[in-house]
């Protein structure tokens, strides 16, 4: 109980650190205006994703022959590359985020029942080293040759490639965990082992974790995009911003712009979300720093 | 030293068997039978059932990993469904483009990256420092594809510089020069990031050390402390990391060689799965596999040689 009351002010001026840098601060705000504009892509596109018109490839605005009435100009169907791009926002990153926090759980529990039990802790790290040397694109292709493409295949692979790296930082956050007295002294009052991982190593293994999920995101959208890019997953017509890329490559050469606008996006995302990673890194959990 | 090694190949023995098993798992899980996979969606039941006879389905899965085992091992990973050739073959034709374009990226991206690196630890909290970093960032959040698709347009396309599809033939070769330049130039932007970070973390770590300070002492010049004594140290920790990078360095393979139409394994294994060529892309993505292997197992063995210290480990 101790250590993690005494956490709490250590913790608040961590927070405090980290609003005083300015660019983690900008680009977190960047982020928080991106996803709030996925969030509420319904409300906000101007056109619908899907709906084709007569006006295929229009330049943006900023360009003579842009029209305001499509501010990032139209595709090679004619369709709003606005609307799209705020739609395809949508599932780009609830295919990072759920690829995340799905790997991420599973590797928080495989790490911390690994730091537990120490019996079974050698088998499990062989495993995870096993795992750890497929990387993620690997797993992306097996599983969409496996499967078949899609976005389900890539949120799996993309899953099962973060559960190694988080069971690692999580077994070694929680073996120090185990060696605090307050573990012990659950144990003497007759906690149970699922009352113990739960209430107090969960609770303190959670911030390394985080950070290192948060630092994972980037990647993790960025592997996504690439192999929606190579057509393994989201499928047409449905938004994807790595899928409008590709579909972008086809007029590259006289519509930049339609390749261009959703490539530029993803770079934001990642470039933002790794820049709060990497900020909360430095004031959370120093001890990630490679 | 030997030890070492041989701990290392020992290590690779469960990855390669899960390499095996994972090709083995993608015929299986495929939906239909493996026969009908391997035979095409046209061919007439007596040829499926001759194939099926032949891989053994009719036995236990058990004895169909072990002969599918003693058939890779001989060399023999099926035909391609769509072409009809050797999968082997089609390997390992595509084998040769991928290494060429790792090698070519590799050769000007790790030695920029460590200098970059190197000056912007030098150089810590000075604007030279912050101007290498945030290139190191932007580097690491950059879509492949993204850079790929600018570099085609203005200097493929605008400009008028480069081929920018395909292979133009053999290294020594003009032209087989001028088409590599892209997509190695591509594949190289995303990995001097990672590259500059790692090299500046470690020298900083060792310009802390105690032998840097007596350097220092001596009387020795900047130059000297920092190249004889800081980066010769700092390089040790570079090299493993720089192998950690390898995934990534695949994955940033397989999409430049996409983008480029550069006849290699990844693009090799991305068409397969597109079309359904079940054991052409079971083979590539095996070969993929295998080269992430080897090139970990490349990287302790030289970590060992580097490192006197690993020896006892």
């Amino acid at each position: 109980m101790n250590a993690t009351i005494e956490d709490v002010p250590q913790r608040r001026s961590a927070f405090r650190r980290l609003f005083r840098d300015g660019a983690a601060l900008l680009a977190l705000a960047v982020l928080a205006v991106i996803v709030a504009a996925a969030l509420l892509a319904p409300w906000l596109a101007p056109h619908d994703p899907f709906a084709t018109t007569r006006q295929p490839l229009l330049p943006p605005v900023w360009n003579e022959a842009g029209q305001w009435a499509f501010p990032f100009g139209t595709d090679g169907q004619g369709r709003d590359i606005l609307s799209r791009l705020l739609y395809g926002s949508r599932l780009t990153l609830l295919m990072g985020l759920l690829s995340v926090a799905i790997g991420g759980g599973i590797g928080m529990v495989v790490g911390m029942l690994s730091a537990f039990y120490r019996r079974i802790d050698p088998f499990i790290m062989r495993v995870v080293d096993v795992l750890l040397s497929f990387p993620a694109i690997l797993l992306g292709l097996a599983v969409a040759a496996i499967f078949g493409t899609g976005v389900t295949a890539i949120i799996i692979a993309l899953a099962i490639a973060t559960i190694p790296d988080v069971a690692r930082v999580t077994r070694s956050a929680a073996v120090v965990v185990m060696g605090q007295d307050f573990m012990e002294a659950g144990r003497a009052i007759g906690l149970s082992d699922a009352t113990l991982i739960r209430r107090y190593l969960a609770l303190n293994c959670i911030s390394s974790v985080f950070v290192f999920l948060t630092l994972r995101f980037g990647q993790v959208i960025l592997i996504g995009a690439a192999l929606s890019f190579l057509g393994l997953g989201a499928k047409p017509p449905s938004a994807e911003l790595g899928m409008m890329a590709a579909q972008g490559r086809d007029f590259l050469f006289f519509a930049p712009h339609v390749a261009t606008i959703p490539s530029l996006t993803i770079f934001l995302i990642v470039l933002c979300a790794n820049m709060v990673g990497d900020a909360l890194r430095d004031v959370l959990d120093p001890r990630l720093r490679r | 030293m030997a030890q070492h090694v041989l701990y290392r190949l020992l290590l690779a023995v469960p990855v390669l068997f899960g390499v095996l098993l994972l090709g083995f798992l993608l015929l299986q899980l495929v939906p239909g039978d493996p026969a009908t996979v391997i035979a095409g969606p046209m061919a007439p039941p007596a040829v499926i059932e001759e194939i099926r006879r032949e891989l053994g389905l009719d036995k236990p899965v058990i004895v169909q990993f072990f002969l599918y085992l003693v058939r890779v091992l001989q060399g023999d990973l099926g035909h391609s469904l769509i072409s009809n050739t050797s999968v082997i073959e089609e390997l390992a034709a595509a084998v040769g483009p991928t290494v060429e374009l790792m090698v070519a990226c590799l050769v000007w991206s790790v030695p920029l990256g460590i200098a970059m690196g190197t000056v912007a630890a030098v150089r810590q909290g000075g604007l030279l420092d912050r101007v290498i970093m945030a290139f190191s960032v932007a580097g690491v959040s950059m879509p492949i594809f993204f850079i790929g698709l600018l570099l085609m347009q203005y200097f493929g396309f605008v400009w008028q510089l480069l081929p920018f599809i395909g292979r133009g033939g053999p290294l020594w070769s003009i032209d087989g020069l001028r088409h590599i330049v892209l997509p190695a130039v591509s594949l190289g932007l995303i990995f001097i990031g990672p590259v500059a970070r790692m090299t500046r973390t470690a020298v900083l770590e060792v310009l802390r050390a105690d032998h840097v300070r007596t350097a220092r002492a001596k009387g020795l010049r900047e130059k000297t402390v920092v190249l004889k004594h800081a980066l010769r140290n700092a390089l040790i920790p570079v090299v493993t990391l720089v192998g950690l990078q390898a995934g990534y360095l695949l994955g940033g393979a397989v999409v430049t060689e996409s983008i480029y139409s550069w006849p290699g394994v990844g693009r090799l294994a991305v068409g397969a799965i597109l079309s359904s060529d079940f054991p052409l892309a079971q083979g590539a993505i095996m070969v993929l596999a295998l080269a992430f292997i080897i090139i970990n197992l490349i990287v302790d063995v030289l970590y060992a040689v580097l490192d006197p210290r690993v020896q006892r480990s």
